[in-house]
């Protein structure tokens, strides 16, 4: 998980397109995320589901709660990103962090 | 007091729902849209003044959603810290207020609705921020601010606007993502989520290496969100690009938030001595000196009135970490004090810039030449403000400045108080210039000249605000005399050192 | 035995002129309204503070308190004799200056805002003679710098802006020193209260002292143009001349003196003082800026220059007495801040005056002006001669005092920088008497233009305070008893009754 996370910080950082920094935050959300729930997990524990006929323990569901808040959280800003990133293509004509901070106007 | 508790949840809840159906209701519609979201957010801080009174006279307020007791269900809290929310929405609704002239005059009709939302969404979202008392709604309601803050600087129009918001959105959402880390090892650590909780639970926790992990991880995080130095770097751009009702929100309120992020995270790991707190006090420590002066030093090197602004935000939130870094009982009264002082400051300056903008057109100081024949209650406005931001006595600005200094002694740093002296001249010297360009000199721009006085609209939350800052020092006993219990609450816990 | 009474007057005497100068921002425009504002409001808030008077030489203090601004420390007012003193010199000054400055102003630009900082600076000083702590006067101060800042700019040109930027640079730091200091004491003590005839005790850090007197000192120091933290003052000329009289006589640089005096005598206190020994160094400083800046004075072509460099030399007179620590020096402190503020005005005024009135600056120009100008002149030579310590004039109590003082402390050396300054000055003033009456001027039988009334009354009107002062050491509103009670409660003497 350390080395997802690790990745995705990577990518963020150096990478120059736009959409590649995004990516790279995708990948350290996922890496988050497996912690949380690997976290939650409980050995030879049951999905925490009621009434279906499974047994406790139970694995954590707050971990999977917090997982579930975070993937929406995760989605939502992707989405925004997104639409920013076309914005700033339509208005700019490029996505490049380089080309984009060229000294022009 | 018991049908008071629900007015909890309806500081939180109405302005989001408000917010949310905004759009829906208000298409194209956006006076109207102004009228509905001016009233919601009144709603909230009328709530929010109810609750307040019954802090200050009895004893702090729990709110158990649905019924569920903590430490099983979620929990909204109205304690000091919650204190923050009639402050928070005071200034929204000046905000709001101020902001419609400015959205008319630069948002395309069919966003202003939008724009009303998000601004009534962010609010909900830090109400919920400070008043929630498990880690799982600390969460959720930061990243509801701070969505709604990234899409607002990406309101503004031009690419500029688009890459800046794009770079506070990435910076914001990872550190988002450490403290989504962080209250996952808590979690893990303690099997709980709720913050009383979990700080008598970590104790007996297993791993201390992940404990304190999550206490740099939020720590970090929090240190982003308050744009201290040198993770500050979000915000200059977001302030170039956005309106300035947005700047006034971004450096008067949001940011405060990443504040109340590190007083919790402080609250969270006192009890528990299983961490010792002086790293990360130490850390706020450095960093507040080194945003002071660096802080100082960037906003005196600026040409354009609102970069200045946001430099001494960054200078202002240095102020503030130094203080709590200082970990003495006066330095963090200051501190706090200083939080509520600095919002009222520099959500004035903004919105009086905002004002300059409006009738302007010009954002230069250089520029500006000669505006104070114009558009002199403006103009007054700004002097005010710039006075109190630099905190000659009796402004606002002094108060948590001198309290800082007498915390300094009481932790036995002595130099501290340099360095805070140092940064109030240093300051003092760009804001001089805004003054003398402004009345002292004759006007350059043809645009000055036919300048006329802002609208009232605008002028007056300006004009209230820097009166506020400016008188704000001759309050100062009072607010300490409230903030008090807090800081010595931050300071107590810790018996690590 | 000091009685302490509860009154309305040490608050209003401030806030008077704050509001008039609120009335001037608004009404401001129309001539009239400004100066019926200026003129009323300097008027009545001398007869406020006047009004005071005989209580305090009863030996009542007046106290207003508004409460706690900060933790412990309150924003209150309390007009004690020295403080009664001040603001007596300087309510006087103030109706003396507005009716010099309604005339001399006129026809300049941006009135108004002239006009409402100038009431503002009056509000500030009065509040800073009657503040009852270090906070309620640092604020006061401070506000001070702020309100004096845009008369010393008043014209605009890029010199004035010079002067006035490094006018803020030195104050406002001084400004900080002083912040610094207080920390430090209230830190310390847990009051900055000038109730008490020294509030530090002996039993705090030694190096812990020697700060906050190092910060304090020279934070109060910039302002009384201790060299050498002086510097602003003589760029500060370009100024308008009411302006500098304001600054040089009243305002700026009493508040500095003032500052000083408070914490040697109220801070510090004598007795600590005495056992510290810091006041051997400042006294010294003292002394050398007396001489120093009346060498450069004696350099100086342009008139107001040398007014200024005679200003840094004769306030560290005021600064010297306070340090002898005997009463009889601190007595010739006292009284030399109505002194040297009288007589340094009058010279202020004909400064203007002859400006005004024939465009010239420069003493070499100044020939035979004493018979176009007799009235002017006379005031002139009268003030001078203070200065000179010739006796019956005003300058000659602060020097016989200074002296007898100096002999009581055991430091006759003092006496002997008394009678050097007294030599320098003739050096510089007489030639300028000697121009003026003894040396033709440029058309002998040009016909006598005098000043005009409006700017030649208030002249002699100082002129004649000064003379008073010299006398009997009296003058109207300005008794020597109140002097001596000062210096009664700083030494834990009891007043002699009248």
């Amino acid at each position: 998980m350390v080395i997802l996370f690790a990745i995705g910080l990577y990518v963020v950082l150096t990478k120059q397109n736009l959409v590649k920094k995004i990516i790279g935050l995708n990948i350290m959300e996922t890496a988050v995320f497996g912690l949380i729930v690997t976290s939650g997990m409980v050995t030879g524990g049951s999905p925490p589901l009621l009434g279906q006929g499974l047994e406790p323990p139970y694995a954590s569901p707050i971990a999977h709660a917090l997982v579930l808040t975070g993937i929406v959280v995760a989605l939502s800003v992707t989405a925004l990103a997104l639409v920013l990133i076309i914005r700033v293509k339509a208005e700019c004509g490029s996505i490049e962090l380089d080309e984009l901070l060229e000294p022009d106007e | 007091m018991n049908g008071l508790v629900h007015l909890l949840p309806l500081t939180v809840l109405l302005p989001i729902t408000a917010g949310a159906l905004a759009p829906a209701l208000f298409h194209r519609r956006g006076t109207a849209c102004w009228i509905w979201a001016l009233a919601a957010a009144l709603l909230s801080l009328a709530a929010g003044i109810g609750l307040w009174r019954e802090l200050y006279s009895g004893a702090t307020i729990s709110y158990p959603l649905g019924g569920w007791p903590p430490p099983y269900g979620i929990e909204l809290v109205f304690d000091g810290v919650a204190a923050l929310i009639p402050v928070l929405g005071a200034l929204a609704v000046l905000i709001l207020v101020a902001s419609r002239r400015y959205v008319e005059a630069t948002v395309p009709a069919s966003r202003q609705s939008l724009f009303y939302a998000l601004i009534l969404i962010n609010l909900g979202g830090m109400n919920g921020f400070v008043a929630a008392a498990d880690l799982f709604n600390l969460f959720v309601w930061m990243e509801v601010f701070s969505i709604s803050a990234y899409a607002l600087v990406a309101l503004a129009r031009g690419p500029v606007a688009a890459l800046a918001a794009l770079k506070y959105l990435l910076v914001g959402a990872v550190s988002s993502l450490l403290v989504l880390l962080a209250v996952a090892l808590l979690h893990a650590q303690t099997g709980s989520l709720n913050m009383g909780d979990v700080a008598g639970l970590l104790a007996a926790a297993e791993a201390p290496g992940a404990s304190a992990l999550a206490l740099g991880c939020l720590v970090v995080g929090f240190l982003v969100k308050a744009a201290i130095f040198p993770l500050h770097f979000w915000l200059p751009d977001a302030h170039a690009s956005a309106p300035s009702p947005v700047s006034a929100l971004l450096s008067g309120l949001v940011v405060k938030m990443g504040i109340v992020g590190l007083v919790r995270t402080r609250m969270l790991f006192a009890e528990a001595d299983v961490v010792p707190l002086l790293m990360p006090d130490t850390l706020l420590l450095w960093l507040g000196v080194i945003a002071i002066l660096a802080g100082a030093v960037l906003a005196m090197v600026q040409r354009e009135l609102k970069l200045m602004l946001a430099y001494s935000t960054v200078a202002n939130m240095g102020y503030i970490a130094l203080g709590l870094g200082l970990a003495a009982p006066a330095a963090v009264s200051g501190a706090l004090a200083h939080t509520v002082y600095h919002a009222t400051i520099k959500t004035g300056l903004f919105l009086t810039a905002g004002a300059v903008l409006l009738g302007t057109g010009l954002s230069r100081v250089d520029d500006l030449r000669g505006l104070g024949q114009r558009m002199p209650l403006t103009s007054g406005a700004l002097v005010l403000g710039l006075l109190a931001a630099t905190g000659i006595p009796p402004t606002a600005g002094f108060v948590g400045k001198w309290q800082i200094a007498i915390g300094a002694l009481q932790a036995g740093r002595p130099w501290v108080i340099g360095v805070i002296l140092a940064g109030a001249l240093l300051t003092l010297g760009w804001a001089i210039r805004v003054i003398n360009s402004l009345f002292f000199r004759p006007p350059a721009r043809a645009r000055v000249i036919t300048a006329r006085e802002a609208p009232a609209s605008l002028l007056v939350p300006a004009l209230l605000l820097a009166l506020l800052a400016v008188s704000g020092g001759l309050f100062g006993a009072v607010l300490l005399g409230l903030v008090e219990p807090l800081a010595l609450e931050f300071v107590g816990g810790g018996h690590g050192h | 035995m000091v009685i302490e009474l509860f009154d309305l007057r040490p608050l209003i005497a401030p806030l008077l002129s704050a509001l008039c100068a609120f009335g001037i921002m608004l009404l401001g425009s129309h001539a009239g309204w400004r100066i019926a504002l200026s003129l009323v409001a300097s008027v009545v808030k001398f007869f406020i503070v006047v009004s005071m008077l005989p209580g305090a030489l009863d030996g009542h203090v007046y106290v207003f308190s508004a409460g706690e601004i900060l933790p412990g420390l309150d924003f209150a007012f309390r007009v004690d004799a020295l403080g009664l003193f001040f603001g007596l010199v300087s309510s006087t000054l103030w109706v003396l200056t507005t009716i010099y400055a309604i005339a001399y102003m006129r026809g300049s630009h941006s009135l108004r805002r002239f006009f409402g900082f100038f009431a503002l600076c009056v509000s500030t000083t009065q509040a800073i003679a009657f503040a009852e702590n270090l906070l309620t006067l640092f604020i006061f101060y401070e506000l001070l710098t702020i309100c004096t800042y845009p008369l010393v700019i008043h014209s605009g040109t890029l010199e004035a802006r010079r002067a006035g930027r490094r006018y803020l640079i030195y104050t406002l730091s001084g400004g900080a020193a002083i912040l610094a200091g207080m920390v430090l004491v209230y830190q310390a003590t847990g009051s900055l209260s000038f109730s008490s005839p020294g509030l530090l005790n002996p039993g705090i850090d030694e190096r812990v002292l020697l700060a906050m007197f190092v910060l304090l000192i020279g934070g109060f120091g910039v302002k009384a143009a201790l060299m050498p933290l002086h510097a602003w003052l003589p760029t500060a000329m370009v100024a308008p001349t009411p302006v500098s009289a304001l600054l040089h006589a009243v305002a700026v640089v009493k508040a500095g003196s003032f500052g000083l005096m408070r914490v040697i005598y109220n801070i510090f206190g004598v007795d600590l003082l005495d056992t510290l020994g810091y006041h051997h160094v400042l006294a010294v400083i003292a002394a050398l800026t007396i001489i120093a800046a009346s060498l450069v004075a004696l350099r100086q072509d342009v008139l107001k220059r040398r007014l200024a460099w005679s200003t840094i030399s004769q306030l560290s007179y005021i600064v010297l007495a306070a340090c002898l620590l005997t009463p009889l020096a601190a007595l010739a402190a006292v009284i030399h801040i109505a002194n040297q503020a009288f007589a340094k005005i009058t010279l202020f005024f004909v400064a203007g005056a002859i400006e005004k009135t024939t465009g010239k600056k420069r003493i070499s120009e100044l020939d035979g002006i004493g018979w176009a100008m007799p009235w002017t002149m006379a005031a002139f030579t009268v003030a001078s001669l203070s200065f000179m310590g010739v006796p019956l004039l005003a300058g000659f109590i602060t020097k016989w005092y200074l002296s007898l003082g100096a002999l009581a402390a055991g430091a006759p050396i003092y006496v002997g920088v008394m009678m050097a300054s007294a030599i320098l000055n003739a050096s510089y003033w007489l030639p300028i008497l000697y121009r003026a009456w003894f040396k033709p001027g440029a058309s002998p039988d040009a016909p006598v233009k005098e000043a005009e009334n409006l700017l030649l009354w208030p002249t002699l009107g100082c002129a004649a305070y000064v003379i008073l002062l010299g006398i009997g050491a009296q003058a109207p509103a300005m008794p020597f008893a109140l002097a001596q009670s000062a210096v009664a409660f700083a030494f834990g003497l009891e007043v002699a009754s009248p």
